[in-house]
């Protein structure tokens, strides 16, 4: 009989509990709800970095994230203010930057819109799309400071920093919007406004039916090709909750056309801007689905001339951080005359001048 | 040496040559739109298919 014992290979009880020991850590309690993770953000990194790699491409495709800038720009310049220092939080390849640095559509004789904004701190996960326009001439007419985060959702700012904080769809991307926009509020100084823009509701509605109608017929189910995305609705509580007061959400519809539905793809692509849902099915999409997208996308949405109408929808928000000195409404019951009279007296001499 | 195509610069070539069957299999879809199961425009589909297929071997 050979038994072979393994008491040799076991350690002594001694040794064994010395590395517990050394190991000991503190009970940490997770703080407040546990966050639900829809999208993920290392494939959304990677997906930027390799979209912002090719420089050429990427630059081809800034024309919807140039043209809300610029549209985002013009809102900051509605606020009669100077802004010593401002952040722009998920800057992608500084759009926000490059579009302060051109005179304001409604008076191109006034000189550049960034002349009451001092430092522009732009934050950005992704380094290569973050520096990828460093090197051009808008970076001298303009005071503004590169910061790569090591993550989208922690930002590392002191409270009270800002003097305003900009964002410019990039928060689409983010799990936790409830605590990044709290933390937004804990960075600005009293009374200064957050201003963002984030994709919204239906955005890109017609490839998302064309492709969910070609799934549906080609493999008899459906699965995620398009990011969940927040609502007007919600945007509202969002920043409520966030401790912001004197809220402005409002929508804005740009429409794109395409050839065909595969430039679109190509271009969101590009912009690194592809689907990073963590439900979403790995690998490639099957060529029958997109074959049979493509044709549906045609018949369903199609405009006459043959192209293919892609909407982004545009959600804009505008949020102050309270403080004690700022306006507030007038409390209730102290109103000195009636709005439904005055709207019918109104409605009254426009049915008359009829 | 010329740039590598991309494999959906070739399928969007393709398929811009079949656009009859597409554009047959699009109204199959639309048809019903409300109500698609699977297989339900197979036989369009298929025709559409065999079209890319012709077309993306000719290149």
């Amino acid at each position: 009989m050979n038994t072979l014992s393994i008491r040799a290979f076991i350690p002594p009880l001694t040794r064994r509990c010395v590395p517990l020991q050394a190991t000991r850590r503190y009970a940490v309690q997770a703080p407040g709800a546990p966050t639900l993770e829809i999208f993920s953000n290392r494939h959304k990194w990677q997906q930027k970095e390799r979209a912002a790699s090719n420089t050429e491409t990427s630059r081809s495709v800034d024309y919807l994230r140039d043209e809300v800038a610029s549209r985002l720009c013009e809102r900051v310049l509605d606020i009669n203010r100077h802004f010593p220092k401002v952040l722009d939080l998920g800057a992608n390849a500084c759009n926000i930057g490059r579009m302060l640095t051109l005179p304001s559509e409604d008076s191109p004789g006034q000189g550049p819109r960034a002349k009451r904004i001092g430092t522009l701190t732009a934050a950005e996960s992704s380094e290569t799309l973050l520096y990828r326009d460093a090197d051009l001439p808008f970076n001298k007419e303009i005071d503004i400071v590169r910061e790569v985060l090591p993550t989208s959702e922690l930002l590392p700012y002191d409270a009270n920093t800002f003097d305003a904080v900009l964002s410019s769809l990039s928060l689409h991307w983010i799990n936790d919007l409830p605590s990044v926009l709290a933390q937004v509020n804990n960075i600005l100084k009293p009374d200064s406004p957050f201003m963002g823009v984030m994709m919204g509701g239906d955005s890109l509605y017609e490839l998302r039916t064309a492709l969910q109608l070609a799934e549906q017929d080609r493999r008899g189910g459906v699965s995620t090709h398009t990011s969940p995305l927040a609502d007007v609705r919600d945007i509202g509580g969002l920043l409520q909750k966030a401790g912001f007061n004197l809220l402005t959400v409002d929508v804005d519809d740009i429409v794109v056309d395409f050839p065909d539905c595969f430039s679109l793809m190509k271009d969101l692509q590009a912009m690194g801007e592809s689907n990073a849902v963590l439900g979403r099915e790995k690998g490639a999409i099957q060529r029958d689905v997109l074959l049979a997208a493509e044709g549906i996308y045609r018949e369903l949405h199609g405009n006459e001339d043959g192209s293919l109408p892609a909407t982004f929808r545009l959600i804009y928000m505008i949020g102050w951080k309270p403080a004690p000195t700022q306006a507030k409404p007038l409390e209730r019951g102290t109103g000195m005359f009636s709005i439904k009279d005055y709207l019918e007296k109104n409605d009254k001499d426009a049915q008359g001048k009829e | 040496m010329p740039a590598r195509t991309r494999p959906i610069d070739k399928l969007a070539t393709a398929v811009a040559k079949c656009s009859t069957q597409s554009s047959l299999y699009g109204k199959c879809i639309f048809a019903d739109y409300n109500n698609v199961h699977k297989n339900m425009c197979s036989t369009e589909f298929l025709k559409l298919k065999e079209c890319y297929l012709k077309a993306y071997k000719q290149r």
